[in-house]
């Protein structure tokens, strides 16, 4: 793993993408208005035949892509996460989910990642696809584990919500990086660790930041990265988190439905009795502003999980304050 | 690959009475269903089935899952499935549901959740002219689901891309779940509609077998896809059923059933 702050690339999906659909001819990509914004102008530019601008019209757009798949062709749907799911629900789940068709949803600007507001802030898209039957979802949180998730799922016969951050995209995992759509990965610490941080996405970096400041306390940090939120690691996540005192999970969505729901429900069914404290969005809507502004706001934040670990262990002296990492421009930290 | 032969007007109205026929034997097994969208659309199906779609070639989108009746009724009547399925019908554990599934054969798209079926036949007719496919895509959706936007979002898109192998047949028969179809909302003028979207369009007697097929005749006559406003009516102008009866969930007591049967059977002999 490298060390904040991160280089960042641009468009690591659109150019894994493409790579793949030049060697698998069956792969459809589709739009809805927004082709540049979810980096398939990669795709347009170069392989004109196979992409499908659909307009703005989504629920057509998840049903035409039943359609595709039905005739044998694996089809990328790209558009914001907020359009991709809670504006179409009912076609993804009829069109797409019970027949168990081959379609890669792809939503981009997840949670509060989007200066928007709540119009184009995908806060529980998790929860929704989760819910679905036969539907793998998946969030990686960096470039190298982007490029990784394209081609295991094309791999995956089914369908797929695809979850990626929009934008500059950080590079925290070396190149030997692997993905496995069956498992989480313990990247730091080990089992038995005092704290058990599990966590996805845009907020991995943050988990990873708040795990140093923590052992640089003398406090023992174990952090999971689990890019797929569905099929779900609980084992694990069980090895890791048997034994510490304190579950955290960490997520830019929203604490019902989603990641921390998920290691809720394995902790339970285990009858493990560790707490478990759910950094997310806390049941609200977000606003119109900026990354900063906002993970900082809804406590999103580094100093949120080094707050929670330090609340949720009882220690009985102010919290540690966790390291601003100075950024220049095209680097990455969380906030 | 090739369907049944084609049938001529004769054997086509007669094809049309047997599929009402099955259908009421149908519904009478559990006294109530889905009765009226075969009654209303039985010629639009012995059309589609009795020469018109190539079965297992063309693509076949059965847009109201509701009407999954019609399509059975129509496959044991053209040999696609084996009539004694029938007897099956909406019973437990069965594959031929009331409302169709991703258990129901015989079809290549099947939707329960109205106005779908639509945009997934673009979907069919988009991958038949990558691949470059001598193919045909026949939806069948009723009016009454154009209340759904989802629609006119497909047909908006259809024509765009000037898919001209696809067809729709639109079953007019101004009904749906809270009444007629016009006391709920304004679908008129629908023809117009689908015109001023870009398609090409022909509006028949839905239960003239003749104009029937003179519309489909002329379906790959340009490169626009082309929709058929089928007008017909919800009893399928039997003069057994009561006018009051409600056709969408039609309750089929033994007396009515008789006197149905009694007049189709007439109508075939």
């Amino acid at each position: 793993m490298r060390e904040p702050p991160y280089s960042t690339v641009l468009k690591p999906y659109g150019a894994a993408l493409v790579e793949l659909a030049r060697r698998q001819p069956e792969i459809i990509c589709l739009g809805a208005d927004l082709t540049r914004q979810t980096e398939t102008d990669l795709f347009r530019d170069q392989l004109p035949d196979r992409f499908i601008n659909i307009g703005m019209a989504e629920a057509n757009m998840m049903s035409v892509a039943g359609g595709l798949a039905r005739a044998g062709r694996v089809v990328f749907v790209n558009t914001f996460g907020v359009f991709s799911t809670r504006r179409c629900f009912d076609q993804i789940a009829m069109s797409i989910a019970y027949p168990k068709l081959n379609v890669k949803i792809v939503g981009f600007m997840p949670g509060l990642s989007s200066p928007g507001g709540p119009s184009h802030q995908a806060i529980e898209d998790v929860a929704l696809m989760r819910a679905l039957p036969n539907f793998t979802v998946v969030e990686p949180s960096d470039a190298i584990e982007t490029t990784l998730a394209v081609a295991a799922i094309a791999a995956h016969p089914g369908p797929v919500y695809l979850r990626l951050k929009r934008g500059e995209i950080p590079v925290i995992f070396e190149d030997s990086h692997r993905l496995d759509l069956h498992r989480a990965q313990i990247v730091v610490g080990g089992e038995g660790c005092e704290v058990c941080i599990v966590a996805s996405g845009m907020m991995l970096p943050a988990a990873l930041a708040a795990a140093r400041t923590l052992i640089e306390n003398d406090v023992g940090v174990a952090v999971l990265n689990a890019p797929v939120i569905k099929p779900f690691d609980g084992a694990t996540v069980m090895a890791a988190a048997r034994g510490s005192r304190l579950v955290i999970t960490a997520e830019n969505h929203t604490i019902i439905g989603g990641l921390g729901s998920a290691v809720a429900e394995v902790l339970a069914e285990a009858g493990a009795s560790a707490p478990l404290r759910r950094i997310g969005i806390a049941d609200t809507f977000g606003e119109a502003g900026s990354r900063e502004y906002l993970f900082a706001k809804y406590g999103l934040g580094t100093q949120d999980i080094v707050d929670a670990a330090w609340d949720g262990l009882k220690i009985n002296r102010p919290a540690p304050q966790a390291r601003v990492v100075e950024l220049s421009p095209g680097a990455y930290a969380p906030v | 690959m090739s369907g049944a032969p084609e049938l001529n007007s004769v054997m086509l109205r007669r094809l049309a009475a047997r599929i009402r026929l099955r259908a009421t034997e149908m519904v009478a097994i559990q006294g109530f269903g889905y009765l009226g969208q075969a009654l209303s659309a039985a010629e639009i199906f012995a059309t589609l089935f009795g020469g018109v779609m190539r079965h297992g070639h063309d693509r076949f989108v059965l847009s109201p899952g509701h009407y999954v009746i019609a399509l059975y009724a129509a496959a044991a009547e053209t040999g696609l499935l084996n009539p004694q399925a029938l007897a099956t019908y909406g019973k437990d554990g069965s594959d031929l549901e009331a409302i169709g599934s991703e258990r129901t054969p015989l079809a290549d798209l099947v939707c329960g959740s109205l106005g779908q079926g639509l945009s997934g036949a673009v979907g069919f007719a988009l991958a038949a002219e990558l691949a470059g496919e001598d193919r045909d895509v026949f939806a069948f959706l009723s009016d009454g689901e154009m209340e759904e936007g989802q629609v006119w979002e497909a047909a908006m898109f259809a024509a765009h891309r000037r898919l001209g192998r696809l067809i729709v047949t639109i079953d007019a028969n101004n009904s749906q779940v809270d009444g007629p179809v016009d006391s709920v909302t304004t679908l008129e003028p629908l023809a117009d509609k689908w015109r001023a979207f870009g398609w090409r369009v022909v509006e028949v007697d839905g239960h003239d077998v003749e104009a029937l097929r003179r519309a489909f005749a002329v379906r790959n006559d340009g490169p626009e896809p082309f929709a058929i406003v089928a007008r017909t009516q919800i009893l399928g102008g039997l003069r057994a059923i009561p006018p009051t009866v409600d056709g969408h969930f039609i309750k089929l007591d033994a007396a009515l059933k008789a006197a149905i049967t009694s007049e189709l059977e007439a109508a075939i002999a």
